[in-house]
C-alpha cells in the first residue's frame, strides 16, 4: 500500500534533516502560506512560519523580475544564530528550513536540490 | 477585474471596503501577504474589533442571544458581527456533517474580498472571513463554540465555503 501524501512529506523531510547536520526544522507550505508538511520544534509557531515564508519568496520573486535578476533560484537569509534556506517546490509549493551556523552550506544546496526534486514527484 | 463603478453599486461598498479591499490587493500583488497571513492578521484584528466593541458599549449580553445549541448562538453572533460590520451582503451560516458547520457567502454580496472588490490579481484565496469569524465569535461567546476546519476559503462557483467544527455540538 502506498502511504499517505503525509507520510511522504515526512520521510522526505526527515531524510533532508538526517543527511544535513544543523538543519533544526522544515516545512513545506502552500504558496498561498498554509502549511502542507512540518517538522517544527515546539516553540516554532507553524501558522507563522508558513506565511512568512511564503511571503519572503513571494517579494523575493518580484523583486529578481523588477530588478533584472532572473528567476530566483534560493532565498538565504543569515542571522547571527543561523540561516533560514527558503525554495520553491514546483509551481504550489515551498520548502523551509531554518538552519544553525555551523552548517556546510555546500551540502545544504545540495541535498536542498534532492529534496525538492523527491517533494515534486510526490505533490 | 470587473468594473469599479459596478462593484461598488452592486455591492453597495462603503468608503472603509473599498479602501480595506484595495489596500490588501495591493500588498498581495506585491506578494506581501497570503492566505496564511491574512488568517494570521484576521485574528488580531478580531481582538481589536472586540475591544472596539466593548469600548462603544455594544457588545452583545450573552445571555439574551437566542440559540439552542452551538450552532445557532454561533449563527446569531455572525449576524450580529455583519450587521456591526456589514462584510457580507448575502450568506448562509448552517450544520453541516460530522459536527461540523458551514459558512456559505455569496460571493458577488462579499464587501471585502481584496480579490472580487479590491481587484488583487493573484492566485489563490485572500479570504478574511473565516479567521475573522472564527475569532470574533470565541471572543464575544468568551468560549471556544468554532474552530476553523478549513485553512481559508473554499470558492465553489460563486459561492464562497469555509468549515467549522462546532465545539461542545455532540
Amino acid at each position: 500500500m502506498t502511504p499517505s501524501i503525509a507520510t511522504q512529506l515526512d520521510i522526505i523531510l526527515n531524510d533532508f534533516e538526517r543527511n544535513v547536520p544543523h538543519v533544526q526544522a522544515t516545512a513545506v507550505v502552500s504558496t498561498d502560506g498554509l502549511v502542507i508538511a512540518s517538522r517544527l520544534p515546539a516553540e516554532v509557531e507553524e501558522d507563522r512560519i508558513g506565511a512568512m515564508g511564503a511571503a519572503i519568496l513571494s517579494i523575493s520573486t518580484r523583486s529578481g523580475g523588477e530588478l533584472e535578476r532572473g528567476e530566483i533560484v534560493r532565498v538565504l537569509i543569515e542571522g547571527a544564530d543561523g540561516y533560514i534556506l527558503i525554495r520553491s517546490v514546483g509551481e504550489f509549493a515551498i520548502l523551509v528550513a531554518l538552519v544553525e551556523r555551523d552548517v556546510r552550506l555546500g551540502l545544504l544546496f545540495y541535498e536542498a536540490n534532492k529534496c525538492i526534486q523527491l517533494l515534486t514527484e510526490v505533490l | 477585474m470587473a468594473d469599479i463603478k459596478q462593484v461598488v453599486l452592486e455591492r453597495d461598498l462603503n468608503p472603509y471596503h473599498s479602501f480595506f479591499s484595495s489596500f490588501f490587493a495591493g500588498l498581495a500583488e506585491l506578494g506581501m501577504i497570503n492566505q496564511g497571513s491574512i488568517n494570521i492578521v484576521s485574528k488580531r484584528a478580531a481582538d481589536y474589533l472586540y475591544s472596539y466593541l466593548e469600548a462603544k458599549e455594544i457588545l452583545p449580553d450573552m445571555s439574551a442571544v437566542p440559540g439552542n445549541t452551538p450552532t445557532e448562538v454561533a449563527k446569531n453572533l455572525i449576524l450580529y458581527i455583519n450587521k456591526i460590520l456589514s462584510l457580507v451582503g448575502e450568506y448562509e451560516f448552517k450544520d453541516a456533517e460530522d459536527g461540523q458547520a458551514i459558512l456559505l457567502i455569496t460571493g458577488n454580496t462579499c464587501r471585502i474580498c481584496p480579490k472580487g472588490v479590491g481587484g488583487a490579481e493573484v492566485k489563490g484565496t485572500l479570504c478574511p472571513l473565516p479567521s475573522l469569524v472564527e475569532s470574533m465569535v470565541n471572543k464575544i461567546a468568551k468560549q471556544d463554540l468554532l474552530e476553523l476546519a478549513t485553512s481559508g476559503i473554499e470558492k465553489e462557483g460563486v459561492t464562497c465555503k469555509a468549515y467549522f467544527k462546532v465545539i461542545n455540538s455532540q
